[in-house]
């Protein structure tokens, strides 16, 4: 039972003053227009478990069973099905790792180690080998390629971008001028440019023998791109730090290397948390676009699965649940940002 | 020797020279060879053949008989005509739902903060590919197409809505007097300081004058349901209707943050001086809070504008024939795959380094001059 003081104060800020009143009004009507049959499609008339798909070509709802039924399809593609416990696994174990990582407890060099040797465990489960049935990439599918294709490309665009930003900075013209024409053409294209140029293209620049396979390729692509929108908002962080720090570390006889290290990157990275994090999302959200090339990404599986003519072809259902999945990811992870930029207050 | 800072950046400069022009020699020497063993010919001379390709809507006039360069200009067209509708759509929205959100009113505040957290945390592919396998769903057949909005209809074969039809003689009249009061304007603008709502005014003045010598004819085409279609207006297919939807929905949520972050930037303090030196509430708004806001916002917005003209790729998703769909359909056909991908990356790089001078030109006009 809300107490009186609560209603009326709900009852300002709702109808507080004219204003007030106009907007409630207003987003009501629309809320009410929208929100019933949302509601009855989403629920109230779906079919939820019922995996008969006769249910779902009599229902006038959403119809969820599909989802339930082809889940196995949805999340991990064309994976061999009797092997689908590998990708299963190794979801689990990135994410568990995300969460493990989250912990700004963990965040030591042993982290490092730990996400090199899952690494190298991930590519043993997913590929096989030394015991296990071999799949070739061109068969992994769904979320686990998702998955690996943002972390290892964020993972290693991460040093690479910093690597670009500092080159950015250089006294070096021959080494500035590399960098910028790196960073501005890459930023200048859309990234299905670039995936393309990675997919179609390499096996014409390139001898036969160098040519790595079309995973790797939209890995380089991601990775490229990711690697020249981070050096962008660390230079930023860089540009923010006072000279000063450079004469400290000069005066006590630090290397270039050692001063980047030890004193510049910690404070700069710290200034643009918020813009690296948003920076990180979108490339969460880019990974979809691989589908483009070939991959069997989340979407591609959806496609698949919704070609199957037993049933009523589900799609709206199908393509908010894989949205629902990136959501889930990058909703998540913009929280954490938040909590690290709360955590870490910039020092003034 | 290498303990000398000069010697030893002169020496990591050639090194990386080095590498550079190597790769790309490799890169160069290789291409050759591969093109040669594949029998593939290379040059631009393909571009005035006839391309034989099918591109399912256009703005501009297109036969499958017309030669490829003319499908690319197509193309183009319509990468232009969906990025500027999108751009317009976005940033009105995007200004009305980033101010909504600082409202106090928890209902109005609450449905745009939902709007904005799907808008940045979804893909905009998968909202595209969504919101297009809605459409069959969603919308009744032509007969009973729905009235959202008075001339607007929405239905299963798309949307129709009104369109502006102007003479070519009354285009040229607005483009060459909007064109040379822009650049009378500064010039005068120090002298007739004291008469700047006299020149707006003169502005309007000549520009109706024009018009009216230039005998001009704006007419409005209302769609009108006949029978078993649609007579006049615009009609805008799924495929178009859903990227421009989707696009302007995922855009909005980002320049409705911008625009967030650009009031909040303007520190209440600002409001009290002005209203201490006596202006009214309009003034404190028009002479202190926008231009203190538009500092901050203009350079994000610019890179929002660019994303949209990038995330019109995305069109390829759902169908609609813009530039770079239209350019893989080429390279598929005509095999001239190393020209097609030149084209490619030369106009993204020109549309990009075209709004994003634009937009530092008027950032440097609206940057306030310090001592």
């Amino acid at each position: 039972m809300p107490s009186q003081a609560s209603l009326r104060q709900a009852a300002r800020l709702l109808f507080g003053s004219p204003l007030n009143a106009a907007l409630t009004l207003a987003f009501g009507a629309m809320l009410a227009v929208a929100l019933p049959p949302m509601l009855r499609w989403l629920v109230l008339d779906a079919v939820l478990f019922n995996p008969d798909p006769a249910a779902c070509r009599a229902a006038s709802g959403a119809c969820w069973s599909f989802i339930y039924v082809k889940s196995g399809q949805l999340l991990f593609g064309i994976y061999p099905v009797e092997e689908r416990w590998r990708p299963a696994l190794v979801c689990l174990l990135i994410l568990a790792l995300l969460g493990w990582s989250v912990r700004p407890a963990s965040w030591t060099p042993r982290l490092l180690g730990l996400w090199i040797s899952a690494l190298a465990l991930i590519v043993w489960m997913m590929g096989g080998g030394l015991g296990l049935e071999e799949v070739p990439t061109s068969a992994w599918g769904g979320l686990p390629v998702t998955l690996i294709l943002t972390v290892v490309a964020i993972g290693i665009a991460f040093p690479v971008g910093i690597l670009l930003a500092l080159a950015r900075r250089s006294t070096m013209p021959a080494v500035r001028i590399a960098a910028v024409v790196t960073i501005e053409s890459v930023r200048g294209l859309p990234l299905l440019s670039i995936l393309f140029v990675a997919s179609i293209m390499l096996p014409l620049f390139l001898p036969e023998a160098l040519l790595p396979d079309k995973f790797v390729r939209a890995l380089v692509a991601l990775t490229i791109f990711a690697a020249a929108y981070l050096a962008e908002v660390i230079r930023g962080g860089l540009q923010a730090i006072p000279r000063g720090q450079y004469e400290a570390a000069a005066a006590l006889g630090l290397p270039f290397w050692r001063t980047q290290y030890r004193v510049i990157l910690p404070q700069a990275i710290r200034v643009v948390i918020p813009a690296l994090a948003n920076t990180i999302i979108v490339m969460i959200k880019n990974t979809s676009l691989v589908l483009v090339v070939g991959l069997f990404d989340l979407i591609s599986s959806g496609k698949a699965a919704l070609a199957d003519p037993a049933w009523p072809s589900p799609a709206a259902e199908t393509f908010l649940f894989i949205g629902g999945i990136f959501f889930a990811l990058s909703f998540s992870f913009a929280r954490f940002a938040d909590f690290l930029e709360r955590r870490s207050p910039v020092a003034r | 020797m290498f303990n000398d800072a000069r010697t030893r950046s002169i020496v990591i400069q050639c090194v990386l020279v080095a590498a550079v022009v190597g790769a790309a020699a490799l890169l160069v020497t290789t291409t050759f060879t591969n093109l040669q063993t594949r029998g593939i010919p290379i040059g631009f001379d393909f571009l005035s053949m006839p391309s034989r390709i099918v591109i399912s809507e256009a703005i501009l006039s297109y036969k499958s008989r017309d030669p490829y360069y003319w499908a690319i200009v197509v193309g183009l067209a319509n990468t232009v005509f969906v990025s500027a509708l999108v751009i317009v759509f976005s940033s009105v929205l995007g200004l009305v739902v980033g101010v909504t959100r600082l409202s106090s009113n928890p209902l109005a505040a609450g449905t745009c903060r939902v709007w904005v957290e799907i808008a940045r945390n979804s893909p905009p592919i998968v909202l595209l590919i969504f919101l297009y396998s809605l459409w069959w769903k969603v919308l009744p057949p032509v007969a009973d197409a729905l009235r959202p909005l008075p001339g607007v209809f929405a239905s299963m074969r798309g949307l129709m809505v009104p369109s502006v039809h102007i003479s070519l003689a009354t285009a040229g009249v607005v483009l060459i007097i909007v064109a040379g009061m822009l650049f009378l304007a500064p010039r005068l603008a120090g002298s007739l300081r004291n008469f700047r709502p006299a020149l707006n005014w003169a502005t309007v003045a000549v520009l109706l004058l024009g018009l009216w010598f230039a005998d001009a004819t704006v007419s409005m085409d209302w769609p009108v349901f006949a029978g078993s279609n649609f007579q006049g207006g615009l009609e805008l297919t799924p495929e178009l209707s859903t990227i421009l939807i989707g696009l302007t929905i995922y855009t909005t949520g980002f320049i409705a943050e911008i625009v967030r972050g650009g009031v909040l930037s303007v520190g209440s303090g600002q409001w009290d001086a002005g209203r201490s030196v006596g202006l009214s509430r309009s003034k404190i708004l028009r002479l202190i809070v926008i231009p203190q806001m538009l500092r901050v916002i203009v350079p994000p917005l610019n890179s929002q504008y660019i994303n949209v003209v990038k995330n019109s790729t995305l069109a390829i998703a759902v169908g609609y024939p813009d530039f770079f769909a239209v350019m893989n359909t080429i390279i598929s056909k005509s095999s001239h795959s190393i020209e097609g991908v030149f084209i490619i990356l030369g106009v993204y790089l020109a549309l990009n380094l075209t709004l994003s001078s634009a937009a530092n030109w008027y950032n440097r006009r609206i940057a306030i001059v310090e001592r």
